[in-house]
């Protein structure tokens, strides 16, 4: 009887046992992709923590991998502020020896927590175009950042990248309606149940033109403003893919304005089989609806001294001529290093001249508080 | 012949050491998580960096009394929608019989093997303001898209085929004879019906109810897609205050509340299910002809067969019309050029594979150790109901659990392939469940009395008997990891691209070239859950219905396999 049960709990054992080495030999075989691209094999395992939507061309990491000695693991953490908060979660024992995609929203909450390293490599010293915050001094227990170099709590500027609105071009043109000329105009009856954005809370994009609004109108101002555009009609859905291919007219939805970002329109044009002319979108720039998000790389706590160094060697690589060079068509983000051609593509997509800056200071104590207020407002 | 009181003890020794695996994988897989992460959020230091004002616990606050308010009534409404709408086609199933009657009986089962994900994209594109039914709706100025219809039509999809089957499962219970004196002693057929057939399916549709309500109270990826702000469910702002505003403390007093109220839910099915093994022999009701039955007959035929068309089976050809139409004449096809197409195809088949032998044995071991446990009920009861746990639980708060708990493995293969094992092995549990339930005892005792042991006695003679049962949860739980959920609970790495993930990357980009590839991928992911489900459940042209296997099981009883001796 005994016996019995002893064979089977063996056998199950074994069953189990083998899985999990079947697992684990898949594992190896995805940590050791073919030979031509292999690091040696003392390379040192970096840990990557990014958002979803990191994407580089894979030729241009496996080259990075054999020049830097070192083995890359990506993880992808979901949206931005999930990511975030994962590693907040987990800071007693961190899954991750460098983030990705800190933006300038979610830089406040980076920097309380208490979970990135300081950061003295090349880029801390080199010029960016776009700062990880606006008017941030530069702090003591931190290295000291030069106002050039935009790196702010050891979080170095990558990309930058401008949320506004987006109209389908086709739907404008058969109702015959005028493009409205400022936030004002969309609270008009004539724009009724037109604009759809993603809900600040739970969406990076969705956030930045919330704090536009506010800091384009003024506080009190805004408040208004959403508690007229949710009489209006303003359609609030969860995330940027919703909002963009289920509710946005253009992808068979029935809103033709929707909160995305300003090279989205040359993304349609890159995307089409038959290379359009002219992008079937555009970007629409109202003061109080273009927001720059800078997303930043950084070090976390925690790393062993080796994987530091290699971290160091990515963050310096993310900054380098061919990676910012690629930015455009990968991420759809665009360059902070100075000088860096754009994609000839990027002409269906200009930068907006005009955006809404707000200090990292009125970011730290106000963001949360804006958050709530603007759900009790606009869903509640 | 008369039993003494060891066997009884080792049937006991028995049911522990079967029930030591299942019970040690959900400790720590789920208990062990999910605990920590509650007891992070009630109790553990708060959170540097967020500075959210407290807004009081949930049931103070306006805004969360409307979300689980909400919560409830909508999984209400699918139970009642389901009971009304299935019960005519149950009848319709179980007593008629018809020229492709099996193919519909299959087809019923056919959206609950569908991702989540693709089905709400197949809801859309039927019900959505551009689909083909929800755009003329549109201009004749009924609006599905701003209200609670389109996720009460989602839910609807997934979960009318189980409400059918089940129906008519009961009515194959039903006795020729109990009938037949009914109508003799003078009874109307209604009244046979409400005194006779009532009172046999009712139990078997109670089964279906709790289970239809579990999985809409729980809904999480159909809600987040299809319920939009105002009508997501409580289980979409667990998840927003959890991986959003990382709120850990009301997340927690939120999860306790839902597990609490799910957990008597899954108590009462284990309960209400238990009660529906018969093994005592029937003669069911014969089916009649359709062919020259009376025109209420037709009628109520005809009517079935449409609203099951126009709910269930539309949505999933208007997804593949979608994806053909992306295929043909939109980009969709050159998605097939892209490497990371076969990547994704791969590494969706090897997780399920392996995923598949795990979820097999701990379904399997969970199940025979529910039927030892007979002797002690209510430990049985208990540990039938446990099989429910990775259906009920919050997604993300398992997913944060794991964070705090082994972070080490986060992003490790083999917690992968638990997790995916972990969300399919109750769909094997169940089905196995069902069939020890209905099978007759003395074949077992027959062949321990001739002297076989119990591994013998299990391999020879159960396990043959249970066979189609348990191919049919293995096919349940494998259609389910191709449409997997369970990768989100980890962090996922690019080398790890499964179809789903797959499809969530080019709707995250913009351009008509990266819907087209999604629409293209979801109608191919559908048909690839399709194809594994006919694979491994087999047998197509047979009927799958307990009944039905119980029927052959019975004939084939009487030529019992032969004990060793």
């Amino acid at each position: 009887m005994q016996r019995r049960f002893l064979v089977t709990g063996t056998g199950l054992a074994w069953l189990l046992s083998s899985v999990m080495l079947w697992a684990a030999a898949g594992q190896s075989l995805a940590q050791n992709p073919p030979p031509n691209h292999s690091p040696s094999p003392t390379a040192t395992l970096l840990r990557v923590m990014t958002h979803s939507s990191f994407e580089l061309p894979k030729p241009l990491l496996a080259q990075f991998e054999k020049d830097a000695g070192v083995k890359l693991q990506l993880i992808k953490g979901g949206d931005a502020g999930e990511m975030l908060n994962k590693l907040i979660l987990s800071r007693a024992a961190p899954v991750a020896d460098v983030v990705f995609g800190i933006d300038n929203t979610l830089l406040p909450r980076a920097l309380a927590s208490g979970i990135l390293d300081t950061y003295s490599g090349a880029a801390a010293q080199s010029k960016s175009l776009a700062g990880m915050a606006e008017g941030a001094a530069p702090q003591k227990d931190l290295p000291a950042s030069t106002a050039d170099s935009g790196v702010v709590g050891g979080v170095v500027p990558v990309t930058q990248g401008f949320v506004s609105l987006n109209i389908d071009k086709a739907w404008f043109q058969k109702k015959g309606l005028a493009l409205p000329q400022n936030l004002q105009a969309l609270a008009l009856p004539a724009y009724r149940d037109l604009l759809v954005l993603p809900n600040p809370a739970t969406s990076s994009p969705g956030q930045a033109f919330l704090l536009a609004t506010v800091a384009g109108l003024g506080e009190a101002a805004a408040w208004d403003w959403w508690a007229q555009m949710r009489g209006n009609g303003v359609k609030v859905v969860k995330g940027w893919s919703e909002a963009y291919y289920t509710e946005f007219s253009h992808n068979g939805g029935t809103r033709p304005m929707v909160v995305s970002y300003a090279t989205s329109p040359a993304a349609e044009v890159f995307y089409s089989k038959d290379k359009l002319g002219a992008s079937p979108t555009a970007n629409l720039f109202l003061p109080g609806g273009v927001f720059r998000q800078v997303e930043g790389a950084a070090l976390l706590k925690g790393a062993t001294p080796s994987a530091r160094t290699a971290g160091v060697k990515f963050i310096e690589f993310l900054r380098s001529v061919p990676v910012q060079q690629a930015l455009p068509t990968s991420m759809w983000m665009y360059p902070v290093q100075p000088g860096v051609p754009l994609d000839a593509v990027l002409q269906h997509a200009q930068a907006p001249t005009h955006f809404e800056r707000l200090p990292l200071q009125t970011l730290s104590t106000q963001a949360a508080r804006w958050q709530q207020r603007w759900t009790q407002v606009v869903l509640k | 012949m008369n039993p003494p009181k060891r066997p009884v003890l080792r049937s006991r020794h028995n049911a522990l050491w079967l029930a030591a695996v299942p019970l040690l994988f959900a400790l720590v897989f789920l208990a062990l998580p999910v605990a920590r992460l509650l007891f992070e959020g009630l109790w553990g230091e708060p959170v540097p960096g967020l500075a959210l004002a407290d807004t009081g616990p949930w049931w103070r606050d306006a805004h969360l009394q409307w979300r689980v308010g909400w919560t409830l009534v909508q999984a209400l409404a699918t139970c009642v929608a389901c009971l009304v709408l299935g019960l005519p086609m149950a009848w319709v199933l179980a007593r008629l019989d018809f020229a492709g009657r099996l193919w519909w009986q299959r087809a019923l089962l056919l959206p609950f093997v569908v991702p989540t994900l693709v089905a709400a994209l197949g809801v859309l594109s039927l019900w959505g303001p551009r689909g083909w039914l929800g755009e003329p709706l549109a201009q004749a100025g009924v609006s599905l898209q701003d209200g609670p219809w389109l996720l009460l039509l989602g839910n609807l999809f997934f979960n009318l085929g189980l409400v059918v089957r089940a129906g008519s499962d009961g009515l194959a219970q039903v006795s020729a004879q109990q009938v037949a004196l009914a109508r003799t002693l003078g009874s109307t057929p209604w009244r046979a019906f409400w005194r006779v057939e009532w009172p046999v399916v009712a139990p078997w549709l109670a089964s279906a109810m709790c289970l239809v309500f579990l999985y809409c109270f729980t809904g999480f990826g159909l809600a987040l897609v299809l319920g939009g702000q105002r009508f997501a469910t409580v289980e979409v702002e667990i998840y927003t205050l959890i991986a959003h505003e990382l709120a850990l403390g009301p997340a927690a007093a939120l999860a306790v509340a839902m597990l609490a109220l799910t957990g008597g839910v899954a108590w009462t099915y284990a309960w209400v299910e238990r009660r529906l093994a018969n093994t005592a022999r029937i003669t069911p009701v014969e089916r009649r002809p359709l062919r020259g039955a009376g025109q209420w007959i037709w009628a109520l035929w005809v009517l079935a067969l449409g609203i099951w068309g126009l709910l269930c089976g539309a949505p999933l050809l208007a997804l593949l019309g979608q994806g053909l139409r992306a295929a043909v004449w939109g980009q969709g096809a050159a998605v097939w050029a892209d490497p990371d197409t076969w990547l994704a195809l791969r590494n969706t088949l090897q997780f399920t594979a392996m995923a598949l032998v795990l979820a097999t044995v701990l379904g399997s071991l969970q199940a025979l150790a529910g039927h030892a446990l007979r002797p002690w009920p209510r430990w049985a009861l208990a540990w039938r109901a446990s099989a429910y746990a990775p259906l009920v639980v919050s997604p993300v708060a398992l997913a944060f659990g794991f964070l705090l708990v082994y972070p080490q493995w986060l992003a490790s293969l083999p917690l992968l392939v638990a997790a995916y094992a972990l969300l399919a092995y109750p769909f094997v549990a169940k089905a196995l469940t069902a069939a020890l339930d209905a099978l007759p005892e003395h074949y077992a005792q027959a062949a321990a009395t001739l002297g076989a042991r119990p591994l013998r006695v299990f391999w020879r003679v159960t396990l043959p008997m249970v066979t189609l049962a348990l191919r049919r949860g293995v096919a349940f739980a494998a259609a389910t990891m191709l449409g997997e959920f369970a990768v989100s609970l980890l962090l996922s790495r690019p080398e790890w691209l499964t179809l789903s993930t797959l499809i969530y990357q080019r709707l995250g980009r913009p351009g008509a070239g990266n819907l087209d590839a999604a629409l293209v991928l979801s109608a191919s992911l559908m048909v690839l859950a399709l194809l594994v489900f006919v694979l491994i459940e087999g047998r197509l042209g047979s009927g799958t219905s307990p009944a039905a296997s119980q029927a052959r099981r019975r004939a084939a009883a009487t030529s019992p396999p032969t004990p060793a001796a």
